[in-house]
């Protein structure tokens, strides 16, 4: 760490450690008074996911369990989630960034002990990353702080380009100059200071090559956008810095995903959170993200509200997909969760049940990029033709 | 069957045997050497734990170096030894015996080294040396004998006698006899150490053919009280041991005959029960037609009103001894053993003993390893006809007291009585008497139940040991992970500290083994 760092990340610092801190000497004073050391860790199960119809979001419900070290089967689980911790609180106060690998390799070691038989038997801290993942979230909901607050670095996924000025490390970066690239957002999105912004609204596609189609064509130029993509399933970094611009600078956010349950989920994970990861919800969900297609209305049209199909019949011919098993079974879940449960929904998911198809933003592309950037996203805009 | 009988007895004894020399386990080479191995054993022990003396039994078996059939087996014991004016009899005469008394001894009457002379007779032709010293005497005797089988009575080739040095009394014993080692050898050491097992009392010292010397030392000097003898039970009585009885009994009247040679059986009960059958109570015993013999023997082994047969002559090993000989041969992880009470089949007392031995050096097998024991006898042939096989194998359901099969577990089972019930004449193994199966099957469930508590105990121990280890290994993990977050602050706790009091708390809420002493003496430190 040659650079000095800037002074927001000092302060998430000593915020995060202090955090740290605090929780895990309640465990080391509870030692001290020879009382049996526990942890009292919420549950992330889906039982204990809750929907919160107000906010609109799902969050981690009431239910904790009892990681206690003189329970044999969670002695284990208990050393994994202290060593964890320790790691982490290490690397806070030594001004380090590591990964969530670099965590997995900082606390695998192997423990050699003699078993109750007098055998010597060896057994590693963790085996598999998968191990030190679950710990971490379990660190994160024990401490409530997320991985991002404790300056735990992820892969870069999420790309992010407009008229827009921002703060990063002590760099001021404008997003309206990145040239065919964009900005990668970064995994700790909430030291990014906004300094300024020219837009209307922000765009997030799923697909990478459409983000990019769209940003050489100038989408976010002329209709004075930010335009984002997730690359798939987008990554907390890219769903924090999309509810940090509709929340701090009011901003509305469209959904642009492919017309199938894959897409609506990716959709659903920006606006209410994922099931697995609900405890951050409170933080990276928007609520306020809307669906703006591909709807499977734009494909067939909607003889109930006189909506025409923005395809031909020969292009809904050689465009649209046929849908497979997994994804019927996939939409019948979806079907099931509260928040698909409203008219719109239930009428999107209908009409792919009925027809058994699906369609990619790209098909809209085949029929012309200029068709996607000033027809499509243009009309559905004005006419106010999403889901939210 | 009692002209069978007599046509019998109009040969002599020692032809009869000569002439079936199976019957009483001579069949073959390789039988004939256990056989007489045992024989000699037997002998060598009755004439001393039986007399409460412990027993120092020496065994050699050596082959004929130009002769490899034959055997010369030879026997030490320092029992009681035999006055010398018995010896031609005790060895050279079939039947010998004074009186008709029971005693539960290994051997019967001694019929036993008759038929080992025989054999070797037979076979080989050799007279059999023996020296004696009985206790007390100053002088030992030596003679070398042979039988003369059609006059059944002994021929002695050499006698002599001489002061005694040392202080040694007992018997020696050597016979030469066509066998065969390399088939009886596996029965021969099974025998010696199931010898062993039931005399943890004893020094036994074996040298077998090929010189090879095996010594089971006395592991205990507690001897079983000796047995006493005592007078038949009318219930057991049959009609020819009534009729020689009566031959043999010098009392005049009925009533007294019975008073005097009848355990059971006081003056009043006599003459209540002579008059129940219409016997005059008064009558002489020389006037008894067979008629009147044969209503008698029906009657005593029928009436009621006897007391019970008596077991306090029976001499039980007991149950420290039987563990005792159980953990020094089998070096199990644990033993149990039970003597049960007396009880009665057709006029016969018996005690039934049990011992179990599990784990250690026993090697798995896929059902109970027997070792089956009559009145201190090791029983090794016939073992699937035996009782105590059937209750072991069929009315004992091992799964109910935690055993599955291949488990190394080993039952013993030992009845003493003054009447075994042999099936068949090979005496090697036990009928199916209901009240004997009954026995056997309340000792072995005794003995299971308490093997099954054990097992029980055990694997709670142990799963209360693995739990242990399974927290303590994490405890100098957790220490130094949590010593951390006070490192930047005060006051600072060092990770040693840390573990100790987490040892602590481990220690007096889960409990620890006081064979750990640290968190350290299970966890290895890997650098």
């Amino acid at each position: 760490m040659s650079a000095p760092l800037s002074t927001v990340d000092i302060k998430a610092r000593h915020r995060a450690a202090e955090i740290l801190r605090k929780r895990f000497l309640e465990v080391i004073e509870a030692i001290m008074r020879g009382e049996e050391p526990r942890l009292v860790i919420p549950k992330r199960t889906l039982s204990n996911t809750i929907f919160d119809d107000e906010r609109m979001l799902l969050l981690l419900g009431p239910d904790k369990f009892e990681r206690s070290f003189l329970d044999m089967r969670e002695a284990r689980k208990f050393m994994q989630t202290v060593l964890m911790a320790s790691i982490i609180f290490e690397a806070l106060i030594n001004n380090e960034y590591p990964t969530i690998r670099d965590l997995y390799y900082r606390g695998k070691h192997t423990i050699r002990y003699r078993d109750h038989r007098g055998r010597i038997r060896e057994e590693n801290t963790w085996d598999e990353q998968q191990e030190s993942d679950s710990v971490l979230r379990d660190v994160e909901v024990y401490t409530g702080l997320l991985r991002e607050d404790m300056l735990i670095l992820s892969k870069e996924k999420g790309k992010v380009v407009g008229d827009m000025r921002i703060r990063s490390g002590d760099d001021v970066i404008d997003l309206s100059k990145m040239g065919h690239g964009a900005y990668a957002i970064e995994p700790t999105p909430d030291l990014i200071e906004f300094i300024d912004v020219n837009a209307e609204f922000v765009l997030v596609v799923e697909k990478d090559a459409v983000f990019q189609q769209l940003h050489r064509a100038g989408f976010w130029k002329k209709y004075r956008a930010i335009l984002i993509t997730s690359a798939g399933q987008p990554d907390r970094a890219t769903r924090r810095f999309v509810r940090r611009l509709n929340e701090e600078l009011g901003l509305p956010v469209y959904i642009l995903t492919d017309a199938d349950p894959y897409g609506w989920y990716i959709y659903s994970v920006f606006r209410i959170g994922s099931i697995t990861l609900s405890y951050e919800s409170e933080r990276l969900a928007t609520p306020n993200a809307k669906f703006i297609g591909v709807s499977m209305t734009d494909i067939f049209g909607d003889p109930e509200t006189g909506k025409k199909p923005y395809l031909t019949e020969a292009e809904r011919r050689n465009f649209i997909i046929k849908a497979k098993k997994t994804d019927i079974k996939r939409a019948k879940e979806l079907m099931n969760y509260k928040w698909f449960q409203t008219p719109k929904w239930k009428k999107e998911i209908g009409i792919f049940l009925r027809k058994q198809s699906k369609l990619e933003i790209e098909a809209l592309t085949g029929k012309g990029l200029k068709f996607l950037m000033d027809v499509y996203l243009p009309t559905k805009l004005k006419t106010g033709d999403f889901i939210g | 069957m009692s002209k069978t009988a007599e046509k019998f007895r109009s040969i002599s004894p020692a032809e009869f045997f000569y002439r079936n020399k199976e019957i009483a386990g001579f069949s073959n080479p390789a039988r004939a050497l256990y056989q007489t191995v045992r024989e000699l054993v037997e002998n060598a022990l009755d004439a001393t734990d039986a007399h409460g003396i412990l027993p120092d039994i020496q065994v050699v078996i050596e082959r004929d170096p130009n002769k490899p059939i034959v055997y010369r087996v030879s026997v030490k014991d320092n029992g009681i030894g035999i006055p010398p004016q018995y010896v031609p009899d005790a060895f050279g005469r079939v039947l010998f015996s004074s009186k008709y008394v029971l005693r539960q001894t290994r051997g019967m009457f001694g019929l036993g080294a008759k038929m080992v002379v025989l054999y070797s007779q037979i076979t080989v032709g050799e007279p059999i040396e023996v020296v004696t010293s009985p206790i007390n005497s100053r002088r030992i005797y030596a003679f070398k004998l042979l039988i003369d089988v059609r006059e059944n009575k002994p021929i002695v080739l050499y006698r002599a006698s001489w002061r005694k040095e040392s202080d040694w009394h007992g018997t020696y014993v050597k016979v030469a006899v066509e066998g065969d080692w390399g088939r009886s050898k596996s029965k021969i050491l099974e025998y010696i150490q199931r010898t062993a097992i039931i005399t943890p009392y004893a020094n036994i010292y074996f040298k077998d053919p090929e010189g090879r010397v095996r010594i089971y030392r006395r592991v205990t000097t507690k001897i079983p009280p000796p047995p006493r003898e005592t007078k038949p039970h009318p219930h057991g009585i049959d009609l020819e041991m009534l009729k020689l009885m009566i031959k043999s009994s010098d009392a005049s009247t009925l009533q007294e005959f019975l008073e005097k040679e009848f355990q059971g059986i006081g003056k009043v009960t006599a003459g209540r029960f002579l008059r129940s059958i219409g016997l005059d109570p008064s009558r002489s015993l020389a006037s008894l037609t067979r008629k009147d013999i044969e209503r008698l023997a029906e009657a005593l082994r029928s009436y009621k009103d006897f007391r019970p047969p008596r077991a306090d002559h029976l001499s039980p090993i007991g149950s420290e001894i039987i563990k005792i000989g159980l953990s020094a041969i089998l070096k199990p992880e644990f033993v149990d053993a039970v003597t049960r009470k007396p009880a009665v089949y057709g006029g016969h007392a018996f005690i039934v003993e049990v011992g179990i031995a599990y784990g250690g050096a026993i090697q798995p097998s896929d059902s109970p390893i027997l070792l089956r024991f009559a009145n201190k006898i090791p029983l090794l042939y016939d073992e699937r006809s035996d009782v105590a096989w059937k209750v072991v194998s069929e009315n004992i359901d091992w799964g109910y007291y935690g055993i599955q099969f291949p488990a190394p577990l080993a039952v013993l089972v030992h009845i003493c009585s003054t009447k075994i019930p042999y099936k068949g004449v090979g005496k090697e193994s036990i009928a199916d008497v209901p009240v004997i199966e009954q026995e056997i099957e309340n000792g072995v469930r005794q003995v299971a139940r308490s093997l099954k508590s054990y097992l029980a105990r055990k694997k709670r121990e142990e799963e209360m040991a693995r739990r242990v280890v399974t927290i303590i290994k994490y405890i100098p993990d957790i220490a130094r992970s949590l010593s951390v977050f006070t490192r930047a602050s005060e006051p600072k706790i060092p990770s040693e500290e840390l573990e100790a009091r987490l040892f602590e708390i481990v220690k007096s809420k889960v409990g620890v083994a006081p064979s750990i002493k640290s968190p350290r003496d299970v966890v290895i430190s890997v650098e």
